[in-house]
């Protein structure tokens, strides 16, 4: 006997499941259906197929170029695509020079500069973050704007401006400090300083570091916040046990997307120093790579670099993976 | 042993968290956060003040970086040799990065979107090798898609030469991702609900994806066209390994390499051009945003810094 | 008492799996020690990575006293006379940046209705890089004699075809028939120049007899330069140090001293790498700097205003200097050889070598030009007649010459351990 709904006590009110219509609604899921199930994959597909083609395959022929040979005239590289022709030889050689060799204080300080300038960012940038996300009422957008501009504003353009301020003789820096009294003759900031270059990768990553940092504390539901007060709990505290695990994730990424390409820059330094004294791992994978004069060992560093950051890459992609099978449902 | 027992502590230690306090500035959760405020707004002055500083002296009347002599039009149409008009060279690299840009907008957005609106509806093993195949190219290092990219064309794919060509094919893969990450959250928040509305109408996924799905999506796709242009012009890395020779130069390497060399004010007039161009195009992305919906300022600036 | 079962196995009974499989490992893991240790190389960890340098190359490399004949091949022939100069398009140089007078190349591009484009490079190797790029041509390029066997034998140069060089009877007689380049082939001389020691005559208090020193003085720091030319730097090192005159020596010991004493820089002055020592050492940005002659003399149009030229001083060595000389070729992939030679030509004229040194300093060998007329006519002032060269100074002087690809190797590794500081 079917069952009524709503007691109207019609008896065909309720269609049986097997003669209901497939409404989509019934599926909760619009890609139930066999003939849109086809269209996902072809959406997908040119840009899933741009990036085996220009991210995966070169990717692969780094490899291909580590392991490979070398024209001996002018050390144009001879890739090896089969993998059973590689040979592990030089990139042997190369890595005993990063851990134990002339390399390895390249990559210390490059590791250094990275975790010093990460501690910047995290103890200047949270506050902005926070500040800007949760506290600054009217004015959020035009703060908002004024974080954002340095996204667009040239890299290169942002430097420049420093070089001109941290000029030797006429800089705004030195006739500051000068005026003060603090000094009695201009300082060369550009002299070579690791101080210099740590403040300038600070200042070129900044923005990328808020950002994501900015769009994690925006979600924290200020509902949360009040009831912690309202138990009682100090500010202190709620910031510690409440809104930072719960920007958690913000954070990592914002590390990740700031770590990541500072640890390959090369230009930061060249820019706002020029000495070796302050090359880092970036300087020399361009030199043997596109100065030229063996790329194959380019290649290696570039592995070893890869490898490097390649636990840090796939921590994060495993967080976003699982955070956006949470979030996507 | 005290006579304390643990209850007798149990009360003081309450007693001691709700003991009546006067409501000092510092425990005060509602007073005006100065000392955040403070510190935002060194930071947006410290990082806003070397940007006017390289605008001001591209107005500089004398030779020097550093040296204000005074106000002049010098280095953009004035001096015969190295101004932003009589120097070609430079005139070149404007025109390579603001080409560059507009063509890595229209390659790489429709691919883009179409991976985003691909990627959150398919479910099945391939697609989740398929996202983390596009979510790779963002914690890449460019140094390393850089090399790799240039590796790459010089070795297999010969038939693309180094220039516009390959700069094009390597700025486009990149964007390709942060497109992805912005237009599918934007997807995820908007949610199934209109299309399965449409498609009980008697809509084809077709349809209700072109009628329905895309339109939804236009902040989206209109922010992350702006932020890809943005970062077109502003690519460095890839584009010093790609650009093979003189006549593919783009601005950042322009003045990257006379920053090393003998600079003028000739480049902080380039500088100033290129960041009049980003800023008009990021202005004009923006107005198309808030203009879509009331009071949607602070969403077009939220869709701008969407970051997942 | 029973024997394990490994002991009942006596020796020679021939090898089981386990003993050939560790007998396989013990070999693999002695080769992989063996070419660590040969990665090691020298003792104080220059990277010599095995890549496959060779030692001899087959090609003839020139000396001075050894002079070399090259090669054209059938398929490499000059271009044939009496063709008409290409119109229109882009002209393609490679070239370092500012070693051509800008207003020399504007009035090319009027006279023959084409557009210059020039693509700088700071040393060779990023030369050579450029130029080995496929689909990338350049129209002329200029090199220098340590690379010219080099790019023959890898057929990235054309030969010439003389009779378009009306104008090469003009140059030094000694210039004919160099001797990296019997009958002058492939090449013509552009420059000549010697390498010391720049530096501003109002910092500095009094030259050492050894000027190199004044690059390791600590009250420079901050603004002592070298140049960015590994051949330069560690051949500068060798000089100072007195570790050999031989400036092109293969000894990895030698070089690996001269490879320490410029590290010793890094710390001591905060040493800075670059080539615009004609821009630095006016605008005050350099004190010292490690610089090719030409550039003090380019150096006096970089003045700002209100510097006296006095303030421009340059040092050199009076015995075991460095001599060099730059050339100018035309590349295989060339797409306007024809424009090339007459650019060429005009270069070596009268007119158009005296209008090019007046900017960029650096001395054309063309027999209009003396080093005693320039004096003369007022062209150098009292304090930079040291960076003038003499004729009798070549004969005198140490040159760099091409090296095996091995040797080559040994200094890009030593130069890659300085700049990683």
């Amino acid at each position: 006997m079917t069952q009524s709904k709503g007691g109207t006590g019609l008896a065909e009110a309720e269609p049986t499941p097997e003669q209901r219509p497939t409404l989509a609604r019934d599926k909760k899921d619009p890609t139930f259906d066999r003939s849109t199930r086809r269209l996902w994959p072809i959406l997908a597909a040119p840009g899933t197929i741009w990036l085996i083609v220009l991210f995966v395959v070169p990717f692969y022929g780094i490899f291909a170029v580590a392991f490979g040979q070398v024209d001996f005239l002018f050390n144009t590289p001879i890739p090896a695509w089969n993998p059973l022709h590689w040979q592990f030889t030089l990139f042997g050689e190369v890595l005993h020079a990063s851990v134990d060799g002339p390399f390895s204080g390249v990559w210390r300080r490059t590791f250094g500069y990275v975790f010093v300038s990460l501690v910047v960012c995290v103890a200047v940038g949270y506050p902005v973050a926070y500040y800007v996300a949760r506290l600054a009422g009217r004015r959020r957008g035009l703060l908002l704007a004024l974080i954002l501009a340095p996204w667009w504003i040239n890299y290169i353009t942002r430097m420049l401006g420093w070089m001109t301020i941290l000029d030797e003789k006429h800089g705004y820096l030195n006739s500051f400090l000068e005026h003060l009294g603090v000094i009695d003759q201009g300082v060369n900031w550009l002299g070579g300083y690791p101080g210099v270059v740590v403040l300038g990768l600070v200042y070129g990553y900044l923005p990328f570091f808020i950002v994501p940092l900015y769009a994690s504390l925006d979600r924290i539901d200020q509902r949360l916040l009040e009831a912690s007060r309202d138990l009682g709990v100090g500010a202190a505290r709620t910031f510690w046990h409440i809104t930072l695990p719960l920007s958690r994730m913000g954070l990592i990424t914002a590390l990740v997307i700031t770590a990541l390409p500072m640890a390959g820059d090369y230009y930061t330094n060249q820019l706002l120093s020029g000495s070796p004294k302050t090359n880092m791992i970036g300087n020399t994978i361009y030199y043997y790579l596109a100065q030229g004069p063996q790329k194959n060992v380019g290649a290696c560093l570039v592995i070893q670099l890869s490898l490097v950051l390649l636990v840090f890459m796939a921590y994060y992609l495993l967080l976003t993976q699982r955070a956006s099978k949470e979030a996507g449902r | 042993m005290s006579s304390l027992t643990a209850v007798d502590a149990a009360n003081a230690a309450e007693a001691f968290q709700t003991r009546p306090r006067r409501l000092t500035p510092w425990r005060n959760p509602w007073r005006r956060p100065w000392f955040l405020s403070s510190i935002t707004w060194l930071y947006i002055i410290w990082s806003l003040v070397p940007v006017a500083v390289a605008v001001q002296f591209s107005f500089n009347a004398g030779r020097s970086r550093s040296f204000w002599q005074g106000f002049s039009f010098r280095w953009y149409w004035q001096d015969p040799y190295s101004s932003l008009v009589s120097d070609k060279s430079l005139q070149l690299a404007l025109r390579n990065s603001l080409v560059l840009g507009i063509l890595t907008v229209l390659v790489s957005v429709p691919i883009g979107v179409l991976l985003a609106l691909g990627l959150t509806r398919w479910r099945s093993k391939a697609s989740a090798v398929s996202n983390g195949i596009s979510l790779v190219p963002l914690v890449t290092p460019e140094i390393v898609l850089g090399s790799a990219l240039f590796l790459v064309f010089t070795t297999l794919f010969t038939r693309i030469p180094l220039g516009m060509q390959a700069m094009l094919l390597g700025h486009v893969t990149f964007s390709i991702s942060f497109i992805l990450v912005i237009v599918r959250s934007r997807l995820l928040s908007i949610g199934p609900e209109y299309e399965m509305a449409a498609r009980d109408l008697g809509a084809t996924s077709i349809q209700a994806l072109r009628t329905i799905l895309v339109p939804l999506l236009m902040p989206a796709i209109v922010a992350s066209a702006a932020i890809t242009f943005a970062g077109s012009l502003d690519d460095f890395v890839v584009s010093s390994f790609l650009y093979g020779n003189a006549q593919a130069i783009t601005v950042p390497i322009k003045l990257y390499s006379a920053a090393r060399a003998a600079p003028t004010p000739a480049l902080n007039a380039l500088a100033t051009v290129l960041l009049i161009g980003s800023t008009l195009a990021l202005l004009v992305a923006y107005l198309v945003l808030r203009g879509r919906r009331k009071g949607g300022s602070e969403q077009a600036l939220s869709a701008l810094a969407s970051f997942e | 008492m029973t024997f394990h079962p490994k002991a009942r196995r006596s020796p020679g009974q021939g090898l089981d799996r386990r003993g050939f499989l560790r007998g396989t490992l013990a070999l693999s893991a002695g080769a992989v020690g063996l070419t660590s240790l040969a990665a090691c190389g020298n003792g104080d960890g220059t990277p010599t990575f095995d890549t496959g340098a060779i030692a001899n190359a087959p090609y003839p490399l020139a000396r001075p006293n050894r002079p070399v004949k090259q090669p054209i091949t059938s398929d490499n022939q000059p271009i044939a006379d009496g063709l008409p100069p290409e119109k229109g398009g882009t002209f393609r140089m490679l070239n370092y940046a500012d070693y051509i007078n800008p207003a020399f190349v504007k009035a090319f591009e009027e006279k023959y209705g084409v557009q210059v484009q020039l693509t700088p490079f700071n040393n060779y190797d990023e030369m050579l890089a450029k130029l080995n790029q496929h689909n990338v041509y350049f129209d002329i390029v200029f090199p220098g004699p340590s690379v010219l066997g080099k790019m023959v034998y890898g057929k990235l140069l054309q030969p010439l075809n003389h009779t378009y060089l009306p104008h090469f009877k003009n140059v030094y007689p000694s210039y004919y028939s160099p001797w990296y380049d019997v009958d002058a082939q492939y090449t013509i001389p552009y420059t000549v120049y010697t390498t010391g020691i720049g530096y501003r005559r109002d910092r500095v208090d009094q030259v050492p007899e050894n000027g190199y020193d004044l690059l390791w003085d600590p009250q420079f720091k901050g603004s002592a330069y070298i140049l960015d030319d590994r051949g330069e730097a560690i051949g500068m090192s060798l000089l100072r140090n007195h570790i050999t005159t031989d400036i092109n020596t293969g000894n990895p010991d030698y070089v690996n001293q001269a490879t320490n004493s410029l590290i010793e820089l890094i710390n001591l002055v905060n040493v800075k790498v670059g080539i615009q020592d004609y821009v630095f050492i006016p605008s005050g940005q350099a004190t010292v700097h490690q610089a090719w002659s030409g550039d003090m003399l380019g150096a006096l149009q970089y003045l700002p205003n209100g510097t006296s030229s006095s303030v421009l001083g340059y040092w050199a060595p009076d015995k075991d200097f460095v001599v060099g000389s730059d050339v100018i070729s035309i590349p295989f992939s060339s797409k306007k050889p024809v424009l090339a030679h007459l650019l060429m030509d005009e270069l070596m004229s009268p007119d158009g070598a005296l209008t090019n040194f007046k900017w960029t300093g650096y001395q054309p060998p063309v027999q209009s030009i003396t080093p005693e007329g320039l004096i003369q006519d007022g062209l150098i002032p009292e304090n930079l007649t040291t960076a003038v060269i003499k004729s009798e100074d070549f004969a005198r002087g140490l040159v760099f010459y091409e090296v095996s690809p091995a040797i080559d190797k040994l200094w890009q590794n030593a130069w890659s351990k300085f700049q990683a500081g």
